[in-house]
This record gives C-alpha cells, sequence and structure tokens, in this order.
C-alpha cells in the first residue's frame, strides 16, 4: 500500500533571485518503510520535507498522503489533516516551554477531540513509558534535558497515531546514545504499528540503518 | 474549558508582570471614564438644579403674535389698490385671562408633577426715600413650593405667611438691603399705572442667584391681581415641571395642542444652559474615550509583543494541525480576558474615585462638596467600551498571527 506519493514536484525561491530549488521529483513512499531523505546542505531535503509536511503549499505538481491528495486543500482542512495523518519531529525538539511535559504530549490529540481528556491521558503515559521518560509528566518542558525534550518531542508526534511521522533532523543535536534511542524508537513503530517514518538526516549512520534512502542532489533525486 | 481557552490561559500566566500592565491600563480607562462621566453629570445636575430653582420645565403665556395681521383681506380682482400706511401689531390681550381651565386641563397629562400660576410684572419698591426697581411675583404657594421649594430658601418668615395677610410681601434679601429694609417694615409698591400700596414685609428670601436676589419680590398671586386690578383668575404664566425635565421638548408638544398661548419648553429659553450641559457631556466623553484608546493601544502593544515572543510556539501549533481560527481564538481570548479583569478592577476603582469625590469639601454656592451622580448606565457603557477597545487590540495582533507562515519560522 502506498502512503505517499509524490508527483512531478517543482519548487522555486523567488527572493532574493529566481531559484529552482526541487526539479521534477517523484517517487512512492510505501506503508510501514522507514525512508531517510539525504543530501547535503542547499540541496533541497528540508523544502521537500516541508512540502510533504503539507505546511508548505507553494509548488507546482501533485502530493498525495494516505490515497487523498493533498495538493489544493485549503490552509484549514491542511491544518486539521496535518492533526490527524502526520506526526512532527524537528531537530530543535520545539516543545512549548511553559507548558508540562504531559499537556505538551496532549496538545494535538486535544485538538483533534476524538478520544476523551481521560483515553488521551492513558495513551500520553503508555507513549511516556515507551519512550522511557516516564515520571517527567508533570515537569515544565524547559526544565528537562535535551534528549529527554527530544523524546517528549516524539511522544508528541506520537499521540494522534498518525499514518506518517516525519522529522526534520530528530537526531540533530543529540549525542549518539540518545540518537540510538530514538532510531531505535522509530524502527519499532515503523515495524510493529507499520507506521511510515520519512526523516531528513546527514548523519550518514542513521540512514544506513533506514529501510530506503532518497538522496536529493541540486534539487534532483540521485 | 477548551484546548485554546487553556492555551491562551498557560500564555497569559506565564507573564504575570505583563499581564498585570495590560490588566491595568484597562483598569485606569475605564475607571476614568467613569469618573469623568459621574463627574461631569454631576455638575450637569447640579447647573440645571440650581435653574430650575427659579425657572419651570415648561412656560405658557400669551405672546406678542410674530406676524402682523392686516385688516383686510388682500383684493382679489387687480383693478382694486389696498394701501395700509403704518400698520402695527397690537396685542389685544395681555397675559393669560382665565388660567383655571388650562390648569385643569394640564393636570390630565400623567407626566406633569406640577402646575402654578404666576403674576409678574416690573414695579418699583419705596422704602422712604430709597428706591429700588423690583420683579414682583404673584405666586400660588402651595405650589410655587411643590415645584420650587420656594420655601428652602426664605432665611426669614414662612410661604405660607403670603396667604394670611393680602398686604404681606417677601423680598429678595439683596433688595432688602438695598432699599434698607428687615422682616416687620413697610414698604411702598408703585406700579407702572401709578397705583402705589403699602406692603408689610413678613420675610426675606435667598436663593444664591446674586441677580434674582437683588430684584424678587413675592406676594401673593391674588395680592398682584388686587395691586393690578386684574380679574380673579388672571395670570401672566403657567409654569408647568414634568417627571424628567429632558423631556421637556415633547411634553411642550402635547400641551401645544390644548392651548393657544405660546408653550416654551426650558430648552428653548436657555440654550445656554443646554448647550453648557452638552459641551460637558462632549468634553467628558471625549477625554474618557481617549484614555480608553490609549489604554487600547497599550494592550495593542502588549499583545503584539507576546505575538512576537510565542512565533516559534504558534508554528509549532500550526505544524500540529492547529488552524489559523485556533490561533485567532488563542491570542483573542488572552485580550479578552485581559478586558474583563481590567473591566471590573475599572468600575470597582472608578466607584471608588467617585465616593472620594462626592466627599472632597468644595464650598461654593450651594455646593458643599464635589458633585457627582452614580448612574449605572455610565458604569455599563465604560466596561462595554473597554470590551469593545481591548476586543479590537486583541484581535489585531491576533490576526497577523494566525496568518504567520509556520515554515518560515520552522526552518530558522
Amino acid at each position: 500500500m502506498t502512503a505517499l506519493s509524490v508527483n512531478q514536484i517543482n519548487k522555486h525561491f523567488y527572493d532574493p533571485v529566481d531559484f529552482h530549488v526541487l526539479k521534477d521529483i517523484s517517487f512512492d513512499i510505501k506503508q510501514g518503510e522507514f525512508v531517510a531523505i539525504i543530501g547535503k546542505s542547499g540541496s533541497g531535503k528540508s523544502t521537500l520535507l516541508y512540502l510533504l509536511s503539507t505546511m508548505d503549499t507553494d509548488y507546482d505538481g501533485i502530493i498525495s498522503i494516505n490515497d487523498t491528495q493533498v495538493t489544493g486543500l485549503s490552509q484549514n482542512k491542511l491544518a486539521s489533516f496535518r492533526n490527524e495523518h502526520i506526526g512532527f519531529v524537528f531537530q530543535f525538539h520545539f516543545l512549548l516551554p511553559e507548558f508540562s511535559v504531559l499537556d505538551n504530549i496532549m496538545l494535538p490529540a486535544l485538538k483533534l477531540k476524538k478520544k476523551s481528556k481521560e483515553e488521551i491521558e492513558d495513551k500520553a503515559m503508555e507513549l511516556l513509558a515507551l519512550l522511557d521518560i516516564k515520571g517527567l509528566e508533570r515537569k515544565k518542558a524547559s526544565k528537562i534535558s535535551g534528549g529527554q525534550q527530544q523524546r517528549v518531542a516524539i511522544a508528541r508526534a506520537l499521540i494522534n497515531s498518525p499514518a506518517i511521522i516525519m522529522g526534520d533532523e530528530p537526531t540533530g543535536n543529540l549525542d549518539s546514545k540518545n540518537t540510538n534511542i530514538v532510531f531505535d524508537t522509530f524502527r519499532q513503530l515503523a515495524k510493529e504499528q507499520g507506521q511510515t517514518i520519512i526523516a531528513v538526516t546527514h548523519d550518514d549512520e542513521f540512514a544506513d540503518k533506514c529501510d530506503r534512502i532518497i538522496e536529493l542532489s541540486d534539487g534532483m533525486l540521485v | 474549558m477548551n484546548i485554546n481557552q487553556r492555551i491562551a490561559n498557560i500564555f497569559l500566566t506565564s507573564r504575570v508582570r505583563q499581564l498585570l500592565v495590560a490588566v491595568l491600563s484597562v483598569t485606569f480607562g475605564i475607571s476614568m471614564y467613569v469618573f469623568m462621566n459621574s463627574f461631569m453629570s454631576g455638575v450637569n445636575e447640579e447647573q440645571t438644579e440650581i435653574t430650575f430653582t427659579a425657572m419651570s420645565h415648561i412656560k405658557i403665556y400669551n405672546e406678542l403674535p410674530l406676524e402682523v395681521q392686516t385688516i383686510k383681506p388682500p383684493p382679489t380682482d387687480s383693478h382694486t389698490v389696498l394701501m395700509v400706511s403704518n400698520n402695527r401689531n397690537i396685542q389685544y390681550t395681555e397675559g393669560i385671562q382665565n388660567v383655571d381651565p388650562i390648569k385643569e386641563e394640564l393636570s390630565q397629562i400623567p407626566n406633569i408633577t406640577g402646575v402654578t400660576a404666576q403674576l409678574n410684572q416690573n414695579v418699583f419698591i419705596r422704602n422712604g426715600v430709597s428706591k429700588a426697581s423690583a420683579s414682583l411675583s404673584g405666586i400660588e404657594t402651595t405650589n410655587e413650593d411643590d415645584l420650587f421649594n420656594t420655601s428652602d430658601y426664605l432665611v426669614e418668615g414662612k410661604l405660607s405667611d403670603l396667604d394670611k395677610q393680602s398686604n404681606a410681601i417677601i423680598l429678595g434679601t439683596g433688595l432688602a438691603k438695598n432699599i434698607g429694609v428687615r422682616t416687620g417694615n413697610n414698604v411702598t409698591i408703585l406700579t407702572s399705572d401709578g397705583l402705589s400700596k403699602s406692603f408689610k414685609v413678613v420675610g426675606l428670601i435667598e436663593t444664591g442667584a446674586n441677580m434674582a436676589d437683588r430684584t424678587r419680590a413675592l406676594v401673593s398671586i391674588q395680592a398682584a391681581r388686587q395691586l393690578l386690578s386684574e380679574n380673579r383668575s388672571y395670570a401672566t404664566e403657567v409654569l408647568v415641571n414634568i417627571t424628567d425635565y429632558n423631556d421637556a421638548q415633547g411634553t411642550a408638544e402635547i400641551i401645544k395642542q390644548l392651548t393657544d398661548y405660546k408653550v416654551e419648553p426650558w430648552q428653548e429659553g436657555n440654550e445656554q444652559l443646554d448647550s453648557s450641559n452638552v459641551l460637558r457631556d462632549i468634553i467628558a466623553i471625549a477625554v474618557s474615550l481617549t484614555i480608553l484608546i490609549v489604554a487600547g493601544f497599550g494592550i495593542y502593544n502588549i499583545m503584539n509583543m507576546t505575538v512576537n515572543e510565542k512565533i516559534k510556539e504558534i508554528a509549532i501549533l500550526k505544524a500540529m494541525g492547529f488552524n489559523g481560527k485556533d490561533v485567532v481564538e488563542i491570542f483573542l481570548t488572552q485580550s479578552v480576558i485581559i478586558g474583563l479583569m481590567g473591566g471590573l478592577t475599572g468600575l470597582m476603582l472608578g466607584a471608588t474615585i467617585v465616593k472620594i469625590i462626592d466627599n472632597v469639601p468644595f464650598k461654593m454656592g450651594p455646593l458643599t462638596t464635589l458633585p457627582v451622580t452614580y448612574d449605572s448606565s455610565d458604569y455599563l457603557m465604560a466596561f462595554a467600551f473597554g470590551i469593545l477597545i481591548t476586543f479590537i487590540a486583541g484581535y489585531l495582533p491576533a490576526r497577523k498571527a494566525s496568518k504567520l507562515d509556520p515554515v518560515d519560522i520552522l526552518r530558522g
């Protein structure tokens, strides 16, 4: 089954001068695949990820996720689509610092409103256990270590059981021990829950362990 | 509490000092609005009250017709020429010959609270060699007292004394001083027709309005009729008070249906008073709205700062699936909470200031303390304006936040 399909994507940046970032990119990703997008800095890999994430809508071509064509949907529709189907992990964790760890994890689910608050809380506690950060739930997000914050961010990405998890250098600022924890978690999710994982990385070791590598060079697939 | 409100709440409480400053600016704006308007309408009311001690809400009198009446109708055929030389405007009747039916009809109108007839005439008052001109009022003592609380201003004697003797007179304190008389002395009144009659001073009146106190002389209306040889139902004017003096124009229209005499609401004869009331209200509203708007800028500024500070959080929320409407709701909720908190404390502070002002000694004329009013509509308006302004001041940054492109911010 195809989780994500990209058809003839072209993307330009117009400021300060016209720059053709992505050129005729097409590929499919199967459900449960663990994909790494690699490439040199400036090759357009992050840009591609933001297109796939539906946050950037300024491109030519067609992107479909889970057989839904997301190209052309309104911003509000895309927002609720992201909420339900896509989980995000950023390089710099990007938690809400004033919220507790538990609140941070629960936010996307509270927005989705498919489950009761108690169910969401149970699920969040489960994820905390899964990611081995149990006991931190009442702490403020700004008061825990970087490795812990990154795992909280992963838990947050998983709370709605999204079909696709996207990471923009999810291990970019983690030490090797934490990198391994994060990688193993992703691996496990792809295997056991059939979730598709797409991660932009420049960590070759990380990429080598993935199911598939998509390499970009000067905006083209290699 | 839904998730957006919870986020708003956490954003707000994480910056207590900023929240406090924002709330205080609303508090200050709203309390100034309450204070300015209570004080100004207090001044207006006091001013009007002083005026109405000598003036009724509506006055009915016989006015010289505005148009000169022609003696003969204009000729209809073109061969005739009508020439009238020295055409005069003659008043055929003076005063109101028969006030009783008018008073009877007026008493049928529901919002009329009091009616009194007066017979006013300019006369000379004489005590030996000292002589002064005075405006003599023949009054119906009970009705007059109902309308103007005249007896409150008597410094000596009683109003009812006028009814007991046909030659009793009450003089303004300034007038009595000018001609050198006291209660118990006799004075002579000279009318313009050359009649003279002796009266006995039974009391003195002081209203605080110097001009009136130097010319005022009161007798009973019967004595005045007798003095001027008029019939027993004659008066020069009928004065009417109604429940709310602001309705005088409306009621005057109703009275005009009943009588051919000139009906004049107080605003018509005292435009300077009406206009100064309106002007004071405009100043009060202008100043207090300005303060509220300044407070609004304060909130706008703070909300703008908050949006800039939370720019990364907004991008994260958007990435997680919160849409533009959610972001607007989050920031609007914050400003509405600021508005509500500032509004309530502002009303309390405003009420306290008004209470303090009410007790500030101010001894001038009839006043002992600064005049204020306690009008719930001032408080409602202040609150409504306060909420409206915080709403607008919060909406603009909120809309800006909702339009942020998360990609720009997350990519760094």
